[in-house]
């Protein structure tokens, strides 16, 4: 976890993380994009333009810069982390990530997996799509069968 | 020829489009459901809606797709790649219909769509096959009789679909236990996938590169072929990146291939554009694999190093004109390209589609690069097609000159709201195997298997600190800041004024 403190300074901020401190300038191109100017030592990088949209979960932005994606979670006000690694708690629900059609149930109730391990095959825009597991557990729920059709966010299995 | 209506959508909609307006064609677009507001749509002079976003409600049905090319005054229709481009019921509609097919007869695609029928040409033209089965499998022959077969070609071996693609109704089989398992198994997918359950043998070549001849065959007899494309990077079966020249064909070699791609057109009397797709093998030699009888994919990388348009010659062949182009300029690639297919896919989660909203979308332009796009922000990316948004194509002097410029490109590519194959891509551009040429149709697969699902780009300590930061300015910078077009409007008039500058 990061926590970052922004203070205006100027046309810009001064930003403190874990301890460091940096004036950034900080210009915003449009809804979804900002240029920022480091201030920092001469021969390192300073310019970047930075993409940011809202990420996949709820409370999640995907962060931009340069050709590299970085997930960002919120967590609380003002501060900020990387997202859940996946060694997290509680059971895992499997969902469709998009409308298809299940065409493979690769385990049952009550079956051991392994954290990657395929759950259920959805075809959905042309493509057989393996859905695994987060982390290890037992499967406790199978709600689907092969030649289903799923809408998306549909509950598929759910593991302990 | 006044009006071409155009039986598709994406970018290939909007890349025939292009030609259609610089040849003063009037384009006629079609649309489903879903694709109202898609670019194609806006781009064309009419749009026809032909039904629900079901591809067999809308683009795949034949009898409205005739219906509104009568409607619209259309003379010809170009079927693009996918839905009903190598349909030979299709071609033959649009030709009963009175107007122009923008393709090869239907006799020709549909001589070239069994693959067994297309083996036979190929031996007939000379051209060497995979070692295989010259027939489909009796489907009565017993799992022995099966078992003589096989071994008479030897493992390890393909089960492939007489009327496969993309890797589906295919098996590798090595070893004879497998083999009778493997068959049903294909059978099945077969029928399924194409409504046709016959199957053949093929030998399993290890380590092959898939390479590629593009064709161009006018009404007059003339078959002209193309310098190769290189297509081994591929997922699945399904290609991914390809380049043009390939780094393992000498000229010598390249004489050879394009002569026997040629013959293979010339056998089956080919017209319009079409591609002879060869395995070479590890070994030196090449085999026939199969035709596809449409414009591809990956054209736009032929059309960077040889200067030739190739849509705009469907178009004029078509009307029939004559192939006038010099033969040995197309043989002779003038520098390198090298295009990128990049998908609506998270590659980072086992490249699960990644339909929804491009909220934002900055596309790399500069020099050597070729974007050939059908998507624009605020477009949904369906749900019920291929998920491409774009060919990111760059060019450049030389193979090293071309990817430092495609790592540049795919440096300033932009896309916000959906996941994108765009991290992949600038992976697979630091793979020391990709940067040597050293790659072969099963590379990418082995290469991701061993990468158990780590992101393919990771981020750097120093970054994340940037982006938790860049979140938090995001957060507290209101978003009418500084960069308003008024305020920007206001700078710019004051410091016209202070430098004496006159404005209007």
């Amino acid at each position: 976890m990061r926590r970052v403190t922004l203070t205006r300074a100027g046309d810009g901020f001064a930003v403190a993380l874990d301890g460091r401190t940096w004036r950034i300038d900080a210009a915003r191109v449009d809804a979804n994009t900002l240029s920022l100017i480091v201030d920092g030592a001469e021969n390192t990088k300073a310019g970047f333009e930075v993409t940011i949209a809202p990420g996949q979960a709820a409370g999640q932005l995907t962060v931009q810069i340069g050709a590299v994606p970085v997930t960002v979670a919120i967590d609380g006000q003002r501060r900020w982390s990387r997202p859940d690694d996946p060694a997290g708690a509680g059971p895992q629900r499997i969902t469709a990530p998009m409308p298809g059609r299940v065409i493979r149930v690769l385990v049952q109730p009550g079956g051991r997996v392994k954290a990657r391990q395929g759950l259920v095959v959805v075809e959905a825009m042309k493509m057989e799509n393996e859905l695994r597991a987060g982390r290890d557990g037992t499967v406790t729920e199978v709600h689907v069968h092969e030649g289903l059709s799923v809408d998306a966010g549909a509950l598929l299995i759910v593991i302990q | 020829m006044q009006k071409i209506l155009i039986a598709n959508r994406g970018e290939i909609a909007v890349r025939i489009i292009r030609a259609c307006r610089e040849m003063d064609v009037s384009p006629i677009a079609v649309y489903s459901e879903c694709d109202r507001s898609a670019p194609h749509v806006r781009h064309a002079d009419r749009a026809y809606a032909i039904g629900p976003s079901e591809p067999r409600e809308s683009y795949l049905n034949i009898d409205r797709l005739i219906d509104v090319a009568k409607r619209s005054g259309a003379d010809a229709v170009h079927p693009g790649y996918g839905f009903l481009a190598e349909n030979d019921a299709f071609a033959r509609a649009v030709r009963d219909a009175g107007l122009t097919f923008i393709g090869p007869s239907p006799e020709a695609i549909a001589a070239m769509g069994s693959k067994v029928a297309a083996r036979r040409a190929a031996v007939r033209a000379g051209v060497p096959v995979v070692p295989g089965t010259e027939e489909p499998l009796d489907s009565t022959l017993s799992d022995d009789a099966l078992a003589g077969v096989a071994h008479a070609i030897g493992y390890p071996l393909l089960v492939k679909a007489v009327a496969g693609g993309g890797g589906k109704g295919m098996r590798t089989v090595t070893d004879s236990a497998d083999l009778a398992g493997a068959i049903r198994a294909a059978r099945s997918e077969a029928q399924t996938a194409f409504g046709d359950a016959a199957v053949y043998l093929e030998r399993r070549l290890t380590r092959p590169r898939h390479i590629e001849v593009q064709l161009l065959g006018d009404a007059h007899g003339t078959v002209l072929p193309f310098v190769e494309r290189e297509c081994s990077i591929q997922r699945r079966h399904q290609k991914v990146l390809e380049e043009s020249p390939s780094v393992a064909v000498s000229p010598a070699l390249r004489a050879r291939l394009t002569s026997a791609a040629a013959a293979v057109a010339r056998a089956v009397g080919y017209t319009n554009a079409g591609t002879i797709e060869f395995l070479l093998d590890e070994e030196g030699p090449f085999y026939f694999l199969e035709m596809n009888t449409r414009l591809q994919v990956e054209h736009p990388i032929t059309e960077m190093v040889t200067g030739v348009d190739l849509v705009r010659w469907q178009i004029r062949i078509a009307r029939g004109e004559r192939l006038d182009l010099d033969p040995s300029s197309l043989v002779a690639p003038n520098g390198h390209a090298i295009e990128c297919r990049i998908y609506a896919e998270d590659p980072d989660n086992g490249f699960l589609p990644s339909p929804g909203r491009i909220l934002h979308l900055s596309v790399p332009s500069g020099p050597g690069i070729r974007d050939d796009s059908g998507a624009v922000a605020g477009l949904d990316v369906p749900i019920f097609y291929d998920p491409l948004i774009s060919k990111l194509v760059a060019w450049g002097e030389d193979r090293a000159r071309a990817m430092a410029r495609l790592r540049r490109a795919l440096a300033e590519y932009r896309v916000a709201g959906i996941r994108t194959t765009i991290p992949f891509f600038t992976w697979l551009l630091a793979q020391p195997e990709f940067v040597e040429g050293r790659v072969h149709t099963s590379f990418l697969d082995e290469r991701l298997q061993s990468r158990n699902g780590r992101p393919f780009v990771e981020p750097t300590a120093d970054t994340e600190d940037l982006a938790a930061i860049a979140a938090a300015i995001h957060l507290a910078l209101p978003l009418r800041g500084d960069a308003s077009p008024a305020a920007d409007a206001g700078r710019w008039r004051t410091e016209a004024r202070r430098e004496g500058l006159r404005t209007v």
